[in-house]
């Protein structure tokens, strides 16, 4: 992948090119401070670095290094500024290293820094425009309140790249197919993900690594809305009440009420 | 250090587990097996299905207080976790966080042993995840969240980000924390990267002892159930607040695989 064009960095430059840069993270991932629309934003991105020191995190995984920058930038967002993660990671490092030093460490400190940050009251969003992928989406844009996407086939959601799926499974692509069909939670495109009752807005974009004006304004403003109108705080698990949810989620729901109902006995 | 021979922890499944962690004689199951709540997306792919989906919610009490353990079953689909055993993981941490509110604590035992996600259900256990990571977070902020990794499985994927957010994990030398299971490395980077096949190489590098070395776990004791509860116990009387998870030091990572595991300590 060409470390100028992956879409990461198309859209964090489109958003906040003009902004004030973090320093002091590394190479692969990307934050600066840019208002939208009058509101503060810190923008998060995580993008391909060949010089990355890590070798197995040079193509826009999550490793070691980027889990610890997102978690840095995070949690240093100015105070009353809004977060926003733009979403393009194609998954976790797989390494010795990384596990030697533990990357589920890493993983959660970003995940950590997003809760906490969310919790005390910034608005947290996330726009996926790429890969979203496992333990790098649970780290870097999960614990967003409001999640929106492009609509767009490039999105590719899950947890496990594809490769790795029928690998595992020492299944066809044709039967993975088949598969995802009758059971929506295992495809990877985003209009079956937002049938879970994930997503929040879906964006039409044609061309996903340079969005039109005015398919930018669109994105754009209802970014800036749900900054503003308390959507950002919310937590993961209002995700089971919205509408999408309550006939995809119908056993999650089921289990969270019998549960209470049990709880004391 | 010296198991005692026949009071095993990684030897009782989950529901033993979690029966021997609570006092003796409190132990209760929530949304047990005859709730038959089972996943009907494993039938759909031609998997056996369990009528408790792999996760025992017990409550009961430790040490004399109200708690609840959280236990996964690593014999069943290898612990892993779909849309019925996320959400009653979630479900009991954030009643545990209303309880805490109330002022009528639960105390939370994870007492985990899984490989993460289960495939089948995939997007529906990366929301539950995401969902259990928030309410831990968020019950942090009013009592100690204590994990038991103590299984044969031990934790990876999802379930090992969730064990990283807690205030206390305690570890047996058997057990192994990781993110990638290494044959999901070996899969995915090859096996000159990481050779599942030798096994003492994954307990060097991802083993309770180098965790616990690391400063990842809390406690390292012996497969011996008397002393699992008393490192529970510990645990909740230290009543440790959770301590940000820093950048660590390490070896140049450019340093070639070998050169990197030996300078960190790590003999392949």
């Amino acid at each position: 992948m060409n470390e100028e064009r992956s879409r990461g960095r198309a859209w964090f430059e489109r958003f906040a090119s003009g902004g004030v840069r973090v320093e002091g993270l590394p190479a692969s991932v990307l934050a600066a401070d840019a208002p939208l629309e009058g509101l503060p934003v810190r923008w998060i991105a995580v993008v391909p670095a060949p010089q990355a020191r890590f070798p197995r995190a040079r193509a826009g995984e999550m490793g070691i290094d980027e889990a610890f920058g997102v978690a840095a930038a995070v949690r240093g967002a100015p105070a009353g500024s809004a977060i926003v993660a733009l979403v393009d990671v194609p998954g976790q490092a797989f390494g010795i290293r990384e596990e030697a030093i533990g990357l589920q460490r890493a993983l959660a400190a970003s995940a950590d820094a997003y809760v906490r940050a969310r919790r005390s009251g910034h608005p947290v969003a996330a726009l996926i425009v790429g890969k979203a992928i496992s333990g790098a989406f649970l780290a870097h844009g999960m614990q967003a309140g409001w999640i929106g996407a492009l609509d767009d086939p490039g999105i590719d959601v899950h947890v496990m790249s594809e490769s790795a799926v029928a690998r595992v499974t020492r299944m066809q692509r044709d039967d993975l197919a088949r598969i995802a069909s009758e059971v929506p939670a295992t495809a990877r495109d985003i209009a079956s993900f937002a049938r879970l009752g994930a997503i929040d807005a879906l964006f039409e974009v044609a061309d996903p690594q340079a969005p039109a004006e005015e398919e930018y304004a669109v994105v754009a403003r209802a970014l800036s809305a749900a900054l503003r109108d308390g959507s950002g705080v919310r937590p993961p698990i209002d995700r089971l009440g919205r509408a999408a949810a309550i006939q995809t989620r119908a056993l999650a729901r089921r289990v969270r009420a019998d549960l209470a109902a049990g709880w004391d006995g | 250090m010296t198991p005692h021979i026949g009071d095993s922890y990684a030897e009782r499944n989950a529901r033993e587990r979690a029966q021997a962690l609570l006092d003796p004689g409190t132990f209760r199951e929530v949304l047990g097996p005859f709730a038959r709540l089972r996943s009907p997306y494993l039938a759909a792919q031609g998997v056996a299905a369990q009528s408790d989906d792999g996760v025992v919610v017990a409550r009961g009490t430790l040490g004399g207080e109200r708690a609840c353990v959280l236990a996964t079953d690593g014999r069943f689909l290898g612990g892993a976790i779909g849309e019925i055993g996320g959400a009653k993981i979630a479900a009991s941490l954030e009643l545990a966080r209303r309880d805490a509110e109330r002022g009528t604590p639960t105390r939370v035992v994870l007492a985990f042993d899984s490989g993460g996600i289960r495939l089948q259900e995939a997007n529906l256990g990366l929301l539950a995840i995401a969902e259990i990571c928030d309410a831990v977070v968020a019950l942090r902020a009013h009592q100690p969240v204590v994990a038991v990794i103590a299984g044969r499985v031990g934790v990876y994927g999802g379930m090992s980000i969730v064990t990283a957010l807690c205030n206390e994990v305690i570890v047996t030398e058997g057990a192994r924390i990781g993110l990638n299971g290494p044959d999901v490395v070996e899969t995915e980077a090859g096996a000159d990267e990481f050779d599942a096949s030798n096994r003492p190489l994954v307990w060097k590098a991802t083993g309770g002892r180098r965790r616990f070395a690391q400063g990842h776990a809390t406690a390292l004791v012996a497969d011996d159930m008397p002393d699992i509860r008393a490192a529970v116990e510990e645990a909740f009387a230290r009543n440790r607040s959770f301590v940000a998870i820093a950048h660590p030091d390490f070896p140049d990572p450019a340093l070639e695989r070998e050169a990197f595991l030996r300078a960190y300590g790590v003999t392949p």
